[in-house]
């Protein structure tokens, strides 16, 4: 019977959001290439089934080299100041030892893509970036000065990763004119 | 994005409903290719997986 249906389409879970995962290759950088030269997106899913399928296979930020930026936005959003979207936002962070992060990301994953935050769609996406001395995990949002979503995400965040210290929301703005001079507009 | 008017979203999932998916899903995605500049990202053996499931 040639309508029978595939058994992976009948128990297939959609995700409120379609997500796109970037990649930043560590070995393609080099000083001479532009900033965001070298991200490229890899994957889009919109099932929970399809985000396992990729994310069991690729490495977590535990092994992944330093230099190596891994990202997981919304659909039709690119995880860079230019982008429209993200033109007026911001980001909370959180920092690790290094090795340290893997179960914070995943968290941070799952909590997205299940639409845990009261104000996901106040959410762009999330960024790991590994580094010699430490993982840093931050979330990307679209409007910074709407201080109460902020807040509310940052204090849903840090419920969810068990993250007891104090985390700081700079503004995509203060980042550009500053860079790691930019100071942080809410804490929580 | 299917937001209603009031930002109500439909499709919650909890991560201990979602953590039950993992271990059912463990083959790359048939439409995902691994070009050169993937290789740092994939796990060590996902080409041992994917020749597997050729055969």
């Amino acid at each position: 019977n040639a309508g029978k249906p595939r058994k992976s389409i009948a128990t297939t879970h959609p995700l409120e959001n379609a997500w796109t995962f970037w990649f930043d290759n560590p070995t393609a950088k080099s000083k001479q290439a532009a900033w965001g030269s070298s991200i490229r997106p890899i994957y889009t899913f919109s099932t929970v089934e399809e985000f396992w399928s990729l994310y069991n296979n690729i490495r977590h930020p535990s092994k992944l080299g330093p230099g190596a930026d891994f990202h997981c936005f919304k659909n039709k959003i690119e995880p860079k100041w230019e982008d429209p979207i993200c033109a007026n936002g911001g980001k909370w962070t959180v920092t690790f030892p290094r090795g340290k992060s893997d179960t914070s990301w995943l968290y941070t994953l799952l909590a997205m893509i299940g639409e845990q935050f009261d104000h996901g769609d106040e959410i762009c996406g999330a960024v790991v970036n590994v580094r010699a001395r430490q993982d840093k995990i931050s979330i990307w949002t679209k409007n910074a000065a709407n201080e109460s979503a902020q807040l509310s995400i940052g204090k849903q965040w840090k419920m969810f990763l068990d993250y007891n210290e104090t985390i700081g929301f700079i503004f995509h703005d203060d980042a550009k004119k500053h860079d790691r001079g930019a100071k942080n507009r809410y804490t929580c | 994005s299917v937001h209603d008017e009031d930002g109500v979203t439909a499709k919650k999932y909890s991560r201990d409903f979602l953590l039950t998916f993992s271990a059912q899903c463990t083959n790359l995605p048939e439409r995902f290719e691994i070009t050169s500049d993937l290789t740092a990202l994939m796990s060590e053996d996902t080409s041992a997986s994917r020749s597997d499931r050729e055969h």
